[in-house]
């Protein structure tokens, strides 16, 4: 079933219908929010939030649009929120060299490795350019996609992507030496 | 250059292992579950005309001064029965949920103070409130959790706040 058929039953008042969206979609979205928030705890209030706000403004959706990039466009924006929100209250407790040196573990593949390493280098890069280059190559979509998701120009989007590339692959290369 | 779309081979594998996400936690999704079937709450009062036929008309025959029960609009419906006395009854439909309570600028925001009560369906958790005219600013608690009251008007943007709604006690004993 389609996400257009399952939203105008959803809106008939079919809880199971929207069950289905959220399935669909809220994995996804708490994905994308992981990577961009860099910790699970923010990510899925601000999924937990999107998908309320979906069901809310549901009535508003165009079904003849892209469902998955009429969610992700309220979802960008929830993550951009909660960014400045976290911002805000990290500085303070971030920055205990101690105590990340004991909650730190040893890494058991280099899969870890590596997954660590490319986290660490997300956080790392200008969040635009991290949204950018989360959207078009973690989540796939296309560059229109991210435009309507992003409200950002496509040629402006693709020097993001561009440039979150150039500054990954040099701090990867940096961790590599370190 | 930038029409180059693919991805540089030094990243493939990194991104890999970015697209294997975390995995939705049970607690989470019914956590969520219990949010939407609150949102869910306001379509069905929404498609009972009668009761708003039947408010217009309890209104106009007793000038509102004995109950009073309001349909509002789609975007902000909540439903609220009053009795003489400016009594105000909560309805909150949450089946999940363990422990319910409300709170609000009436009690100090205090979760221990107005414990709800679950119906006889099981789904719906009420509780009366004798409030004196004014604005309040309220919300419920679920399980720990402040939600705001998905039937009722906002207090205003819950982006960078806690979630609340407002209710209007007139001095006839109505309330919006």
């Amino acid at each position: 079933m389609t996400d257009a058929t399952l939203v105008l039953a959803a809106l008939d008042g079919d809880r199971a219908a929207f069950a289905t969206l959220v399935d669909r979609h809220a994995p996804p979205c708490l994905r994308f929010a992981t990577r961009m928030l860099g910790n699970i705890h923010d990510a899925e209030e601000v999924t937990q939030d999107t998908m309320m706000r979906v069901h809310r403004w549901l009535s508003r959706y165009d079904t003849t649009q892209s469902f998955r990039t009429w969610v992700m466009s309220i979802h960008v924006n929830r993550c951009r929120t909660a960014l400045l929100q976290r911002g805000r209250r990290t500085r303070r407790i971030v920055l205990d060299e101690p105590v990340v040196l004991l909650a730190s573990v040893p890494s058991t593949s280099a899969n870890t490795d590596l997954r660590d390493a490319i986290e660490r280098a997300l956080a790392q890069i200008e969040p635009m350019q991290r949204e950018a280059f989360l959207l078009r190559h973690v989540e796939q979509l296309t560059y229109d996609e991210m435009a309507s998701a992003t409200t950002a120009g496509v040629s402006a989007l693709k020097m993001r992507v561009q440039r979150a590339c150039e500054r990954l692959q040099v701090i990867l290369a940096e961790d590599r030496h370190a | 250059m930038l029409d180059d779309e693919r991805l540089p081979s030094s990243l493939e594998q990194a991104v890999d292992l970015l697209r294997d996400g975390p995995p939705i936690r049970d607690e989470w999704r019914s956590a969520l579950d219990v949010q939407l079937s609150q949102q869910v709450t306001r379509r069905v009062w929404h498609v009972r005309p009668m009761h708003a036929i039947a408010a217009c008309a309890m209104f106009v025959l007793f000038g509102g001064a004995v109950t009073a029960t309001f349909l509002l609009s789609r975007d902000n419906a909540r439903v609220a029965s009053t009795a003489p006395q400016s009594m105000v009854r909560f309805d909150l439909v949450a089946p999940s949920a363990v422990r319910v309570s409300i709170v609000g600028d009436f009690n100090g925001w205090n979760a221990e103070a107005l414990p709800m009560r679950r119906s006889g369906d099981g789904r719906t958790w009420q509780l009366d409130v004798k409030l004196p005219p004014g604005r309040y600013t309220y919300g419920f608690v679920v399980d720990g959790r402040l939600v705001r009251d998905p039937s009722a008007p906002e207090s205003g943007s819950d982006d960078f706040g806690v979630p609340s709604s407002v209710v209007l006690v007139s001095h006839r004993g109505g309330s919006t």
